[in-house]
């Protein structure tokens, strides 16, 4: 048995199969389904999620490798029904069309925002690079993150 | 009333309504959904591409543990065909031991756990007898469709307008395979109750879904129901039932318990279906002054041996230039391929590629401006059948789009423009996109608190159907968008088409626009027969809505509310349903139009490095009728990302030896990444389209054409290295 803390709660996991990722923990144990999956290989980001302040892919990491940490996922943003000022730009923006990458697209855009790498339209760009988006709204996500880190 | 003449509501740049859903991780895609006591699937895929199955052995994947059930040919149910349609469904899977592809289901196992069902898959043994695969465009030995959609077209005499031509250009063009890799794995939920059947399914035809499992399955439609209220991503490969969907639906039933089948990223490659390549000959004939005395166009495509594909590319070359001599010539070849199928904008990517290649060629010939050159040949009325347009600005889109790029400053030869150690090239392509609109039915309902629900049985792919509906039911009803809501994803609601063609806004908007009329219709049919109603003796044609109210025109003191007239006679709510049937061109004296574009880009080139950069793109779009200007110019910067993928980026890689797809990940088969792609400028201009009343078309492909031609076109006037076949890799550079 193992423990999961997710958006400051505390799940208790029976690790009853070594190969358990984070990511399926958290979709398919914990019903925390806002986290995507989209190639299970570390290649699209769509996964990402917070652990101890880092980005991390959670399809890459084992469910067992996360006991003490702290995950942040997508449901764990904002306040309340108060949405975090990054899910606010993207709406406003139209960061996003199916929506599929978009939980993993905020989790890097908080962290990148954090990390104080949002200082230019080339670093948003760069650093937002690890997260695929095949409906193509690169723009539009450059510009959501570029208005929260200008009113920061 | 149930006018869009003077929008209020449409048109505004109005945020998704879903998302806030969307943000916070809560819009459930079909892989999130969940069923008690549901069990996993993982499938066994085929290592050969030509053969049969000679063996198999699965006493090993079933004693592993958490197993219930492993299917292969040998015990799986016989199962039906789906129905004749445009896009067929596959023949349905594990029904013989033909292989014919290379990553086609050989088995499906099902367990309790996903891990354990994957584990298991890896168990089943699977030997083959082999046989000589047909994998090459040009091998002679493939079988060769000829003009596969009737869609073959020839006036004039193109080769006596070649002959007579001052000038000939004569080129071949090729584009690689390419896959759709929508993010979203494609997942199927299937679960059985009796005879009745729920699937949560990734889709983009979820009626389609429901008439092909019926038929395979042998039970009533109104048996089966479809849910996909949200889809992580289509570009065409949620088109097709495709056999995993079969699959899912097969070991439910067979391990009584629901069966989750999720697609991997490298299984997303071999099961729903892939752009197909091309080799495509040009020749156009013009005389000296530029006027076009012939265009022929022949392409050949790859096609699966026992696939079908709707993929017209020279089909291209019939409706973009007025030209009296025109021949298109379309042909397939038959390889041991995983399904060619739709990917956003088939046909038109890689048929305009190779057409607007040509014209910039031409105008080299020529040394003519290659905008000046599209003016000259400018086809004001359907170059094929010579009526008018529905609508066009085309002209337009070239004259605004040459301005905001700049295209003046220009300098005509190549090579000429430099910045540092970058070689500038500026490139344009001009876009006339394929008309296409199927039958659609909506339902409307105003209920005694105000609020309003319409819905059919369609998709939002991301393109922003639930939107735009709401923002057109809102208006057409005269309330304000917060009191609409707008389903669909479910075939319990009347049926709609597919999320395809960039014709489902046109079809459900006219749905929608007919519903509305018919709902105020039987709100006149109460209120119109009531003596004391303000509206008494009223027609529809007498009344306008506002505020949700409905009012004599001009005159909004004499009216009634919706809810007042529903309290008045004592219902709870009033329905109705509308249909949209696209009317036959002939007795429309129109040629119907679909959206026309002007693609201009900058391009930047390392000569020592091979280094291809997009700089700028400045889009220009007639889309008729824009519902949602905000979500329309995503619809474009999205198509021209996927265009920038085509032509820099994307290529499908077949093994030759063995047919094995060599790239299936999103790590080996590349995408655009957020640092690819550049501001990208997007304006809309034309007027309502004539061909149907709301008077949109629709945008959710043309964003993709001509970006292939235009990026070609802008790297051969930075570097005069004329690049006939995408995507132009570094090598093509050096």
């Amino acid at each position: 048995m193992t423990t999961l803390t997710v958006n400051g709660r505390d799940y208790p996991l029976d690790l009853d199969d070594a190969r358990l990722t984070l990511l399926d923990a958290l979709r398919d144990r914990l019903g925390l389904t806002g986290t995507k999956k989209g190639c299970d290989q570390g290649a699209c980001g769509a996964c990402t999620v917070i652990a101890d302040g880092r980005r991390i892919l959670s399809c890459l990491t084992l469910a067992a490798q996360c006991d003490g940490r702290a995950i942040t996922t997508i449901e764990g943003l904002g306040s309340g029904d108060r949405l975090h000022p990054v899910q606010e730009a993207f709406v406003r923006h139209d960061a996003f069309q199916c929506g599929y990458c978009t939980s993993g697209q905020i989790m890097s855009a908080v962290c990148l925002l954090a990390e104080g790498r949002a200082g230019s339209d080339a670093d948003i760009r760069e650093f937002m690079s690890g997260n695929l988006c095949r409906c193509g709204a690169y723009p539009n996500i450059v510009a959501a993150i570029r208005e929260v880190a200008r009113d920061a | 009333m149930t006018t869009v003449e003077r929008p209020r509501i449409v048109g505004a740049g109005a945020d998704r309504v879903d998302g806030p859903l969307k943000v916070t991780g809560a819009a459930p895609y079909p892989n999130d959904f969940s069923l008690p006591g549901m069990a996993h699937a993982a499938v066994v895929r085929a290592t050969i591409a030509a053969g049969r199955i000679a063996r198999l052995g699965t006493a090993s994947a079933e004693s592993a543990p958490g197993v219930l059930a492993v299917l292969t040919h040998l015990n799986a149910p016989r199962l039906g065909t789906g129905p004749e349609s445009l896009l067929r469904t596959p023949p349905p899977p594990l029904q013989d031991d033909r292989i014919l592809y290379y990553g086609q289901y050989v088995a499906v196992v099902v367990a309790d756990t996903p891990e354990r069902a994957v584990a298991a898959a890896r168990r089943v043994e699977v030997g083959y007898d082999r046989a000589e695969p047909l994998l090459d465009l040009d091998d002679p030995r493939a079988e060769r469709v000829a003009d596969p959609w009737g869609s073959d077209a020839s006036w004039g005499d193109p080769a006596a307008g070649l002959a007579r031509a001052d000038v000939v250009v004569d080129a071949a063009y090729t584009t690689a395979e390419n896959t759709n890799n929508p993010l979203g794995l494609f997942t199927t939920l299937a679960a059985w109750d009796g005879d009745l059947l729920t699937v949560h399914d990734s889709t983009q035809w979820p009626t389609q879904v429901r008439a092909a499992l019926a038929r395979m399955f042998g039970v009533p439609e109104e048996g089966v129901r479809v849910l996909a209220p949200y889809v992580g991503g289509g570009f065409g490969a949620g088109l097709r039932v495709w056999p995993h969907v079969v699959l899912a639906v097969m070991a439910a039933r067979q391990a009584r318990r629901p069966v989750k089948l999720e697609l991997t990223r490298p299984e997303m490659f071999t099961g729903i279906g892939h752009r197909p390549a091309t080799a495509q000959r040009v020749r156009l004939g013009a005389t000296r002054d530029g006027r076009l005395t012939a265009i022929e166009h022949e392409s050949l495509s790859s096609l699966a041996i026992e696939g079908d594909n709707i993929e017209p590319c020279a089909s291209v070359s019939t409706a973009a230039y007025a030209c009296p001599n025109v021949s298109a010539k379309d042909r397939q070849v038959r390889l041991n391929i995983p399904w060619t199928s739709s990917m956003r904008a088939p046909g038109e990517a890689q048929g305009n590629f190779a057409l607007e290649s040509a014209m910039d060629e031409l105008s080299y010939a020529l040394g003519l401006d290659p905008l000046e050159l599209r003016l000259r040949n400018y086809a004001e009325v359907h170059p094929r059948s010579g009526l008018p347009w529905s609508s066009k600005a085309l002209r337009a889109c070239y004259e605004v789009g040459a301005d905001r790029f700049g295209w003046a400053r220009r300098d005509p030869d190549p090579g000429s423009m430099r910045e540092g150690d970058w070689l500038v090239g500026y490139g344009l392509a001009g876009v006339s996109y394929f008309w296409y609109q199927a039958p659609c039915r909506a339902r409307v309902t105003v209920r005694r608190d105000g609020t309003v629900y319409v819905r059919s049985a369609v998709t939002d792919i991301g393109t922003g159907t639930y939107t735009v509906m709401t923002q057109l039911s809102a208006e057409l009803l005269g309330l304000e968008p917060g009191r609409v809501t707008f389903g669909l994803g479910d075939t319990g609601m009347p049926p709609g088409p597919q999320a395809g063609g960039s014709g489902l806004t046109a079809a459900l908007g006219n749905a929608v626009h007919a519903a509305c009329r018919n709902l105020l219709g039987a709100f006149l049919d109460l209120a119109g027969a009531d003596p004391v109603s303000p509206l008494a003796g009223c027609l529809p044609g007498d009344v306008t809505v506002t505020d949700g109210r409905i009012h004599r025109a001009g005159e909004p003191w004499r009216g009634d509310s919706y809810t007042a007239i529903l309290a008045a006679h004592g219902l709870d709510e009033l329905s109705a349903d509308g249909d949209s049937v696209p009317r036959p061109a002939e007795e429309s004296g129109m040629a119907p139009a679909g959206p026309f574009g002007a693609r201009f880009v900058e391009v930047r080139v390392d000569p020592e490095l091979g280094l291809l950069r997009v700089a700028r793109v400045v889009s220009v779009i007639d889309g008729g009728l824009i519902l949602n200007e905000k979500l329309a110019a995503s619809q474009i910067i999205g198509g021209t990302v996927g265009g920038i993928g085509m032509a820099l980026y994307e290529e499908t890689v077949t093994d030759p030896g063995t047919g094995r797809i060599a790239n299936p990940t999103l790590g080996d088969y590349l995408v655009p990444v957020n640092a690819d792609i550049p501001d990208l400028d997007v304006t809309f201009v034309g007027a309502p389209d004539a061909y149907n009343p709301v008077g949109v078309k629709g945008v959710g492909e043309i964003g993709l054409v001509g970006m292939a031609a235009a990026i070609a076109n802008a790297v051969f006037h930075a570097t005069g290295r004329r690049i006939r076949s995408v995507p132009i890799t570094i090598d093509t550079l050096l």
